[in-house]
């Protein structure tokens, strides 16, 4: 790339990146592009007509870009492209080998918002949420990179995003109250941390597996996301059993697996990796997950068990945990059970929120730990039927989840307890 | 709003780029602001997207050394509103603000703009009403057009579908220059009703003696008068007016739409004119006096 000779227009393209050649894909075949979504390096495969919007939504599951027009009026697509604001509508994922894109999931976090989410918050800057992610993303781009603009006319700067709810008001008061409070430029994005991408590999490609019996190349080693987990459980299980007889259970991965309900050993490569599969049903939601758990952490004096699982479902959305079990003695011959585990959901399933998903992933390791307790009294769990399988999706499913819960365990306590007498 | 298929490929050399339009069934694609609404609403369905953002010389832009100002084919508009030698050429940064919006021009290029050649596009009419050159590569080599013929009319111009624009000249402004620019849309960033662009030269003594004036979304392009003799009228915008209605008159000929009549888009056009000539005026004698 060196300067023409004979041209006296100097070589400035500044800081700006001057895409690689990239050979010819057709129309109909699909090539791999390699960006950096958010602080994560991601390759998909693509063919040429799809845009960025479509990429980011579909295939790597960050649903936060919306589309709005899909023809570069409404903006509701702006995301940041090597530092500035664009449309993701008007361009092809197949330009963007190279890029760094930042989307509203890259801007802040829910535990760590950036300082125009909190201001959209406070001047109560969104009604339907819609048009948010891509004020936001252009906001950004206007404080960081042409603050005068602002203090001119912010509303002619801010008019390339529409908002059909009349928040204008609101969004305005406030970029300006931002823009005031950091005269010297809007801090950085905060939530470039790397993290798991997931998303379907190509429009169909999962089904077509299937039809084919023929499945997806299989995960033969967990890779744990680095990023903030989407749900953090903690549970303390008091169990009937002796620590030695659960012990047992959990350095037993066929009787383990057994203990969750819906979950099921496919097959063991060695003694820490088994693959499995796992369904939850949440009213009408069914997830069906194929995954790999992997022990990292096995102590047997301190009975400690540490675990990473990986699994993804046809639909797209994926789950990874790094698990840590731990059994200690207590006074009365029992068990305390604790389980901490740090859940990434992505995907459609991100879509539930971290509420739902924490008290679904905790409720699950509450019946595990019936199931736990079951099998180091019994040796085996007894079949869970389907129909009592976790259903959790609203009120009355939950309630009776929470009372067959409940009553197991009044069940094996009153067990215990004639055990201990009888 | 998707796209049809078509094939992309982002080849390394202006001459790789040529021998992928040859045929005749490609697009250009570099920023693809304009170009991929079209692709997305399937106006058009080329078959071929040939990006041009890899070719080195064409992400060139500066000062060309002949009281010039080039930009090279792959330059966003972005880069020139933001780069200090573009102010020697004051009509584009004047009207560089009313080009779609900061997100369009972050992506959208100035000789996309001027291939593009939307009757209503400021970029196109800053090119003519200061005959910048255009750059255009084809089959045949070469060959540089005066912005005033490349445009031949609402989206169409002299580049062949085997052509790339390659690069724009705009000359740099001098002492005794002074320049206008003003348009009206329902929103900023929207395509104008009607706009103005216009340049004055004045000599050391203060006399006119060169003028010109565009208008656009007046017509099916942008349609450049000398206005030299017009200015004899007067240097005040009320002095102006009558001239530049007569003007209106002669030139403003779109049939008009439901955001306004032939005829309002005619007193839009008489009222910026004059306005925006008196305004030019002023500036070339104040550039003179401050000398």
């Amino acid at each position: 790339m060196t300067a023409v000779p004979d041209s006296p227009a100097r070589r400035d393209t500044g800081s700006r990146r001057v895409p690689a050649p990239a050979a010819r894909i057709a129309a109909h075949e699909s090539a791999e592009v390699t960006f950096t979504v958010n602080g994560t390096e991601t390759t998909v495969e693509v063919s040429p007509r799809m845009h960025l919007g479509d990429v980011l939504r579909e295939r790597l599951g960050l649903t936060g870009t919306h589309l709005g027009c899909e023809h570069g009026v409404c903006g509701m697509c702006t995301v940041l492209l090597d530092g500035e604001a664009a449309r993701a509508c008007l361009l092809f994922a197949v330009q963007c080998e190279g890029a760094e894109i930042v989307t509203v999931e890259g801007l802040g976090t829910p535990d760590d918002q950036h300082p125009l989410q909190q201001a959209f918050s406070a001047h109560h800057a969104l009604q339907c949420g819609f048009c948010t992610p891509g004020m936001l993303m252009s906001s950004y781009d206007l404080l960081a990179n042409a603050p005068e603009a602002a203090a001119e006319n912010l509303p002619e700067a801010m008019s390339g995003v529409l908002c059909r709810c009349t928040g204008y008001r609101g969004i305005l008061a406030a970029v300006s109250d931002v823009a005031e409070s950091y005269p010297d430029g809007v801090p950085e994005p905060r939530g470039c941390a790397p993290r798991m991408l997931v998303g379907r590999t190509s429009p169909g490609a999962g089904t077509a597996a299937e039809e084919a019996g023929t499945a997806a190349p299989q995960l033969t080693e967990v890779r744990l996301p680095t990023g903030p987990p989407s749900a953090v459980v903690d549970v303390t299980s008091q169990l009937a059993s002796p620590v030695d007889r659960v012990w047992g259970v959990l350095t037993d991965f066929d009787l383990l697996a057994r203990c969750l309900p819906g979950a099921q050993l496919v097959e063991s490569y060695d003694e820490d990796r088994h693959r499995g599969r796992a369904t939850v049903a949440l009213g009408p939601v069914k997830l069906s997950f194929e995954g790999l758990a992997q022990v990292v952490e096995r102590d047997p004096d301190a009975h400690r068990l540490r675990f990473h699982g990986q699994g993804r479902d046809t639909g797209g959305s994926a789950t990874a945990a790094d698990v840590v079990l731990h059994a200690s003695p207590t006074a009365d011959g029992g068990t305390e059970l604790s389980a901490h585990a740090d859940v990434h959901l992505s995907g459609r399933v991100a879509q539930f929120g971290r509420a739902l998903a924490g008290d679904v992933s905790r409720r699950l390791f509450e019946q595990f730990a019936a199931g736990v307790d079951e099998a180091a009294e019994t040796g085996s769990v007894s079949e869970v039927p389907l129909g009592r399988r976790l259903r959790l999706a609203a009120g009355a499913a939950r309630d009776a989840a929470i009372g067959a819960v409940r009553r197991t365990a009044h069940r094996l306590r009153d067990r215990a307890r004639r055990g201990s007498t009888g | 709003m998707k796209a049809a298929p078509f094939a992309y490929v982002r080849p390394p050399t202006l001459d790789d780029v040529l021998a992928e339009l040859a045929g005749g069934d490609g697009k250009v694609l570099a920023g693809g602001q304009s170009l991929v609404p079209v692709l997305a609403m399937r106006l058009g369905r080329p078959a071929t997207l040939v990006d041009v953002t890899a070719v080195p010389e064409l992400g060139e832009h500066g000062p060309d050394g002949r009281s010039g100002y080039r930009v090279g084919a792959s330059v966003r508009q972005r880069v020139v509103e933001h780069d200090p030698a573009a102010q020697d050429v004051p009509l584009v940064s004047m009207a560089m603000p009313f080009v779609g919006h900061r997100e369009l021009r972050s992506r959208g290029t100035v000789c996309g703009s001027l291939a593009h050649a939307d009757p209503a596009a400021e970029l196109p009419a800053v090119a003519c009403c200061l005959d910048a050159q255009v750059e255009v590569a084809g089959p045949g080599g070469t060959r540089t057009v005066a912005a005033q013929e490349f445009v031949t009319g609402a989206m169409s111009t002299t580049a062949g579908p085997e052509d790339v624009v390659t690069a724009v000249t705009f000359p740099t402004a001098g002492p005794g220059d002074g320049f206008g620019f003003a348009e009206i849309a329902r929103r900023h960033g929207d395509f104008a009703l009607a706009g103005v662009v216009c340049r004055v030269h004045v000599t050391e003594a203060g006399a006119v003696d060169a003028a010109a004036l565009t208008g656009f979304g007046i017509s099916d392009r942008a349609v450049t008068r000398d206005v030299t003799a017009l200015l004899a009228a007067g240097e005040s915008e009320d002095d102006l007016r009558p001239a530049t209605t007569e003007l209106a008159a002669a030139i403003v000929d779109t049939g008009g739409d439901t955001h306004g009549s032939t005829g309002y888009r005619r007193r839009l056009f008489a009222v910026l004119a004059a306005r925006e000539l008196s305004r030019a005026l002023h500036r070339a004698r104040e550039g003179r006096t401050t000398r």
